[in-house]
């Protein structure tokens, strides 16, 4: 069954030069499915995951999460279902720098007037999982940038989202802590069976996905399977973006 | 492009950044400039106005420059600390330290120039308005005339461009020590969380309960004495409440998870002690001047009800004319009093006529003289003007003592009376107070019989009084009699209680403008301090409910954090000026023996609902704000 389906997705941006960002988009995404979004800058990947993630709308085309149309929903309503149906995970964290590490975790519970001690519990769970319950206390500016991103992501799936869109998650992190970071996405995927959309420039965290989608100019151009080896996709992926024309700077240096 | 051009084009190609602090430099200089051409009024200045008054005048604008300095040095700081990260840039190409500083310092001369042109423009406008609005509302006998403020204009000129230059030379202050990476991260650096000391919490409360305490504790003339110290324990005791207790209960409060984890209550809270740790200087400044302006309003309307209340009751007559006489004879009373009543009855006022003798008599022991009333005179204008009676029998006697607002009146211990020419003591009966009779002092009331038997005495006042049911509408005739009799000219004494009246409220409407005009002067600055507060932080506040709107939240939640927010923002600093409004009022009443209570929830009242008119127009503004960056 797809989780996720998106039909004749067109993009167009108004203002004095009208720009189109995205170009008659068709894909699906199983439930349960790990999907990577790659391409140049200026590609469209961000503009494709703000308008599946409701946070944009689309000029023409139909998006439907399982099974739903969410931009057919109240903006207020469009916001409950984001906070209850969907994770998000972001480049820049943006946690909130007043907060402790718990108190961000919960934040989203919290709004939905979830009981304190259901949120103790699943922060309880969630910070066993992800390893992080020795900075439960800390604050936002006393913990390292990886420790800052699995925070983020166990704010994005303490409410058992049923699509999680990661925006760049290692954009701002150093090898060793990007890796953490995929490969605790990746437990999380196979554990939970949580369906996650990935949106990258990094060919190393691209090479965690199950299927790795490619657009350019704001069209669909290609993509490709991991098959067994993630080594073997890896190199797969560093060729059909040698082939897509990205620049030299898009493409991460091997650290496998 | 030379250097001058660039500052230049970027003041005037950057309308939008410059309109805030433009706009708050303009106000000020409207608000020193309408003041100024209402001090400088020929017609005021001209002598309509005792010396005093006008000095005040001029006092209370060097207050008002004083404050404005204040006012155009915050907002200044407040623009250039949100342009840290361009100031950033520019330095990162190349720019040299002398160079900044000139560019801001040329910025801020012609920024200067033009807000004072602006303001004055605008002042010309607004100086039409409030001189009418002033004509009406303080009903004025003789209209001030607009006229072309040359001195006004001349004034608010010079002083405001000595203004600009020495608050120029003071940026170089807010800029110095500013490195490179921290104006180019701007306000992104994080803030560790700000603490407070549960001592200086403590101290915070009992300062205030202590002030509190003693401001309602003491009465009459002991209110002057402990009027300094109170109010210098209060102050001390509010700005610890901003800086450290209010921190500590907020602190106290997110402890709790079943509070903080609920709702919004996380969001709310969250940057509170932050902001607050941050805002605490200027809450504590705009809970200081609202309570100055708030009391300042309510003693002058306070006063003003005061005193009027003291004239009408020590007059229970519209009209009173009163002689004294030793040796000559009476005929120009007479006279007078014929007069009197011929021009009442030509201005078809209708009124009853009652006379009283007022003899001063040789008491014998101690040795000094006591003013005495026949009975039966007493009671017939105690009767008129229906007050209590007085039943006097035999040797018994009655004192009636004077009492007003300010002078609170005494009853005499002895409980006997010698007259001369009465051979048995009288006994005083009844000790009343009442303000019957024009004397302002003591006097002694007693029965028909016993005065024939006194002496005749040498020194007598004859009091009459001319009882008019409608006594306000006797302004116009007060006029016409006071004119022909005026007082100081004879052994007589005459007045009219409406014209007189009158003419107090007519003296003290120049005082009740001026003292209203500062008020809202103040207040308006208040608010205007709270405004910009409020833009420093809405970066902050955009950055943040960008990220969790995209988590999910909903427009209402949104609205609900942000009201409560400005709300925190807007009305602990009024609630807490309003408290110390009504305790230093009530000490004001307790200094005069006369409720406030009126004067004050008036006063207070409206200060609130203007408060919440610019709440709810500020709310609006800054959540549309909002909602443009975060549904872009």
């Amino acid at each position: 069954m797809d989780m996720l389906r998106i039909n004749g997705l067109n993009k167009v941006y108004g203002g004095k030069v009208a720009y189109r960002a995205l170009t008659d988009i068709s894909f699906a995404v199983e439930k349960g499915e790990f999907v990577g979004i790659m391409g140049p800058s200026g590609s469209g990947k961000t503009t494709l995951l703000n308008l599946v993630a409701t946070i944009d709308s689309p000029t023409t085309g139909e998006i439907l999460i399982d099974g739903r149309n969410p931009h057919q929903l109240k903006r207020n309503d469009l916001a409950r279902f984001r906070r209850r149906e969907l994770g998000f995970v972001f480049q820049d964290f943006n946690l909130l720098n007043t907060l402790t590490v718990e108190e961000n975790i919960v934040l989203p519970l919290t709004l939905d007037g979830e009981r304190v001690k259901v949120m103790e519990r699943k922060v309880g769970e969630i910070a066993r999982k992800l390893g992080i319950e020795g900075i439960l206390n800390k604050r936002t500016y006393e913990i390292s940038g990886g420790q800052a991103q699995r925070t983020a992501i166990a704010r994005a799936i303490i409410h058992t989202p049923k699509l999680l869109f990661a925006d760049e998650p290692t954009g701002n992190l150093d090898s060793k802590s990007a890796k953490d970071v995929m490969e605790t996405l990746a437990t999380i995927n196979q554990s939970d069976g949580t369906t996650m959309m990935l949106v990258t420039h990094d060919a190393v965290a691209a090479s965690y996905c199950h299927r790795v989608i490619f657009i350019k100019d704001g069209r669909l151009y290609n993509e490709i399977h991991r098959g067994d080896s993630r080594q073997a996709f890896f190199q797969k992926i560093i060729d059909v973006l040698s082939l897509l024309g990205g620049h030299a700077h898009d493409l991460s240096s091997v650290r496998v | 492009m030379t250097f001058r051009q660039f500052a230049f084009n970027n003041v005037l190609r950057n309308k939008r950044t410059y309109a805030a602090y433009f706009l708050s430099s303009a106000f000020s200089v409207m608000v020193f400039f309408v003041y100024a051409v209402f001090a400088f009024h020929p017609d005021l200045a001209a002598g309509n106005l005792s010396n005093s008054v006008s000095q005040g005048l001029h006092f209370a604008e060097s207050i008002i420059y004083v404050f404005s300095f204040f006012f155009v040095l915050y907002s200044m700081s407040a623009f250039l600390k949100t342009r840290k990260k361009e100031f950033g840039l520019l330095v990162m190409h190349g720019m040299t330290q002398l160079q900044l500083r000139t560019m801001v310092f040329l910025e801020n001369v012609l920024i200067g120039f033009f807000s004072t042109l602006t303001g004055i423009g605008i002042g010309l406008v607004f100086a039409k308005v409030i001189l009418l609005a002033a004509e009406r509302l303080l009903d004025l006998d003789n209209p001030l005339p607009f006229y072309i403020p040359v001195e006004a204009l001349l004034l608010t000129f010079a002083a405001f461009l000595i203004l600009f230059v020495v608050i120029s030379l003071f940026t170089v202050a807010v800029l110095r020590g500013n490195s490179l990476v921290h104006l180019i991260r701007g306000s992104q650096a994080p803030k560790t969380e700000p603490k407070a000391s549960p001592w200086l919490s403590l101290l915070a409360a009992i300062l205030l309960v202590g002030g509190y305490i003693a401001a309602f504790w003491v009465e009459g003339l002991v209110v002057v004495g402990a009027m300094i110290p109170v109010t210098l324990v209060v102050i001390a005791g509010t700005y610890f409440l901003f800086t450290q207790l209010s921190v500590y209960l907020i602190r106290r409060a997110t402890r709790s998870k079943a509070f903080f984890w609920r709702k919004t209550n996380m969001l709310l809270m969250s940057d509170l002690t932050y902001r607050m740790k941050d805002n605490a200087r200027t809450f504590f400044m705009v809970a200081i001047l609202s309570t100055v302006a708030f009391s300042a309003i309510g003693s002058l309307v306070g006063f003003r009800a005061m005193s009027e209340s003291t004239i009408v009751d020590e007059s229970p007559f519209a009209f009173q004319y009163s002689y004294w006489w030793e040796d000559q004879d009476a005929d120009r009373a007479k006279q007078d009093v014929a007069y009197i009543g011929q021009v009442l009855k030509e201005e078809n006022v209708t009124y009853e006529l009652y006379e009283a003798t007022i003899r001063s008599q040789p008491v014998k022991n101690p040795n000094k003289r006591e003013y005495v009333v026949r009975a039966s005179e007493y009671n017939a204008i105690a009767s008129a003007v229906g007050e209590q009676t007085l039943d006097l029998k035999g040797h018994e006697a009655a004192f009636v003592y004077y009492s007003n607002a300010l002078y609170g009146g005494e009853r005499t211990g002895s409980d006997t009376i010698e007259l001369s020419g009465i051979e048995q003591p009288l006994k005083v009966t009844v000790q009343d107070f009442s303000n019957l009779l024009p004397l302002f002092t003591g006097y002694y009331v007693i029965p028909d019989p016993l005065i024939e038997q006194l002496d005749e005495s040498k020194s007598t006042e004859s009091v009459f009084g001319f009882y008019v049911e409608d006594w306000e509408d006797t302004v116009e005739v007060g006029r016409q009699l006071s004119e022909h009799l005026p007082n100081g000219s004879g052994d007589y004494f005459f007045n009219a209680l409406a014209y007189d009246l009158h003419t107090f409220l007519q003296g003290y409407s120049a005082i009740m403008f001026v003292g209203l005009f500062m008020g809202a002067v103040f207040f308006v600055g208040a608010g205007s301090f709270l405004y910009f507060r409020l833009y420093t932080d809405l970066d902050d506040d955009k950055q943040k409910f960008r990220a969790i709107v995209k988590l999910g939240l909903t427009d209402k939640e949104l609205s609900k954090v942000i009201t409560r927010q400005l709300m925190l923002l807007f009305f602990v600093p009024i609630g807490v000026a309003i408290v110390h409004g009504a305790v230093a009022l009530n000490s004001l009443s307790n200094l005069f023996h006369y409720p406030l209570v009126r004067e004050t929830a008036l006063v207070l009242g409206s200060f609130l609902l203007v408060q919440i008119v610019y709440f709810l127009f500020i709310r609006s503004r800054y959540l549309q704000q909002i909602r443009r960056e975060v549904y872009r």
